[in-house]
């Protein structure tokens, strides 16, 4: 457990007398403790660190400062999700998340942007938050915080978004079709789109494909397909139903993202998405 | 830990008027104290916390106790008004020149994390409860102990911050249950005029567990010092 201590409105050196005064008072010298500061306030909260025994971490939190003090020696958990593939990140980062207690901090590295935004939703999912973000070197990262899942409350929700799994493919022309058609008339409605390639689907995403489908009443779908992703529509490909084609991050259509199961599960789970399945 | 010992000593050690208050915010019904009843009438926190001090008063107050719902909802005890949340009363008495250093002001109080049923009080001596806090109304030399028996046990200095608005409350309690450390206030404008708190009086408010420690240095203090 994290203790959070709010004491926005107090400058500093006070900041740093009034931290000294709440390390002393700690029942347990092991725990982390993080305060929320007015900007400036964190000047002179390295030396109470030290005095203490404990590492700072500052980073901006909305309008404030967080400053964390960690007993030094205790270092964020991480965990290395390169070379391994969906679903495999999301539960093993789940599993490690499950375990930690409300507050702590776990680092995630993993190869692509892709397999880190199915993480970022999931831990989402999971009612805790993403609280960094980016590229080191020649990985990305993400730092999760572990919170409580707040109760679930019933609410009337406008559905502006509508999802569309596709898991046909070009094997049956109709459906392929009605998948793009489809999703032009939500944009034309003003509705977010969300295409969702898998199973048979994801060989709509490999490059060539849909330009082998040609009906003669309608445009050729690549060309169809193309509108709607420059429309604005967001086309994901399950990131499992593409290994299991042989389909690659370069044989993708451009404008085209893999994804992992939490990205399509969230977007199945979440009420104010409407559903249509292809 | 026994609170009437230690209660007994502090107003003995210091000379208090009245007695330290022991507050405790209760979660729920079940977890008030046995035996307690409500306050005998509707007012202010800080009018119950004087009540106990000063006629030995005991008993919780839910929200329909709390008259000053500013009080209670710092203390967790129902919402924060709208118009105090906002920092708009306080701009519109003429605490602030801005809404915007109102409002800057009002963010910044001590408000508690947590939700509670209701608060309770008693003087410390006779409280028959676990207090989160214990607020002692003082002289400024009587505080001037209180801080000093503090740091004689570890050192270093004290912090103590106020804004002169929710004080008894926000301050003396909130901020130091949050913390966990002590905190000294000045009052409100509620708390002088309409709870009799003295123009020679201030407020701390200080967690149980430093006590002891704080009774034993304040023995020190009064062989040593007289």
């Amino acid at each position: 457990m994290v203790k959070t201590i709010n004491v926005q409105g107090i400058r500093a050196p006070n900041s740093g007398i009034l931290a000294d005064n709440v390390i002393k008072n700690m029942d347990n010298s092991d725990e982390e403790i993080r305060f929320l500061l007015s900007p400036g306030a964190e000047v002179g909260m390295e030396a109470v660190a030290r005095k203490h025994g404990y590492t700072l971490e500052t980073s901006k939190s909305g309008d404030l400062i967080e400053a964390r003090l960690m007993p030094t020696g205790k270092t964020m958990q991480e965990i290395d999700v390169r070379g391994d593939f969906c679903p495999g990140p999301v539960i093993a980062v789940g599993n490690i998340i499950a375990a930690l207690p409300v507050g702590e901090r776990l680092k995630v590295k993993a190869a692509g942007s892709d397999t880190l935004e199915d993480i970022v939703m999931a831990v989402k999912s999971s009612g805790s938050g993403v609280v960094d973000q980016g590229v080191e070197g020649d990985h990305h990262y993400l730092i999760a915080e572990k919170a409580e899942k707040p109760e679930a409350v019933s609410a009337i929700v406008n559905r502006d978004s509508v999802v569309i799994a596709q898991s046909s493919g070009i094997g049956n022309a109709e459906r392929a079709y009605a998948t793009f058609l489809f999703s032009k008339v939500g944009l034309s409605m003003g509705k977010k789109v969300t295409i969702f390639l898998l199973m048979d689907g994801a060989g709509l995403a490999k490059k060539g494909n849909a330009a082998c489908v040609k009906h003669p009443e309608f445009e050729r779908l690549d060309v169809l397909m193309d509108e709607v992703i420059k429309a604005g529509a967001k086309v994901y490909v399950c990131e499992l139903s593409a290994k299991f084609r042989g389909i690659g991050p370069r044989d993708l259509v451009e404008g085209v993202r893999l994804a992992g199961a939490a990205t399509y599960l969230e977007l199945m789970s979440n009420p104010a998405n409407a559903v249509v399945n292809f | 830990m026994s609170y009437e010992k230690i209660g007994q000593e502090l107003k003995e050690l210091l000379g208090l008027r009245g007695s330290p208050v022991a507050v405790k915010l209760a979660k729920t019904g079940a977890d008030l104290p046995a035996g307690y009843q409500k306050v005998p009438e509707k007012s202010r926190h800080c009018q119950f916390v004087q009540n106990a001090r000063l006629t030995g008063t005991k008993g919780y107050a839910t929200l329909d106790e709390h008259m000053c719902k500013g009080g209670a909802g710092v203390m967790g005890i129902g919402p924060i008004p709208e118009h105090l949340s906002t920092g708009s009363t306080f701009h519109k008495l003429g605490n602030f020149r801005t809404a915007e250093g109102a409002l800057d002001t009002v963010s910044a109080i001590p408000k508690s994390t947590e939700s509670y049923y209701a608060s309770v009080y008693s003087p410390l001596e006779s409280a028959e409860f676990e207090p989160d806090v214990v607020v002692v109304i003082a002289t400024p030399k009587q505080a001037l102990r209180l801080s000093q028996a503090y740091l004689h046990e570890l050192g270093g200095r004290i912090s103590s911050d106020y804004s002169g608005i929710q004080s008894l409350c926000a301050d003396a309690v909130v901020a130091v249950i949050e913390r966990g450390v002590p905190n000294m206030t000045l009052g409100c404008n509620g708390s002088r005029k309409n709870t009799g708190i003295a123009d020679e009086e201030v407020i701390l408010g200080i967690p149980p567990r430093n006590l002891p420690a704080i009774i034993e240095a304040l023995k020190i203090f009064s062989e040593k010092w007289g």
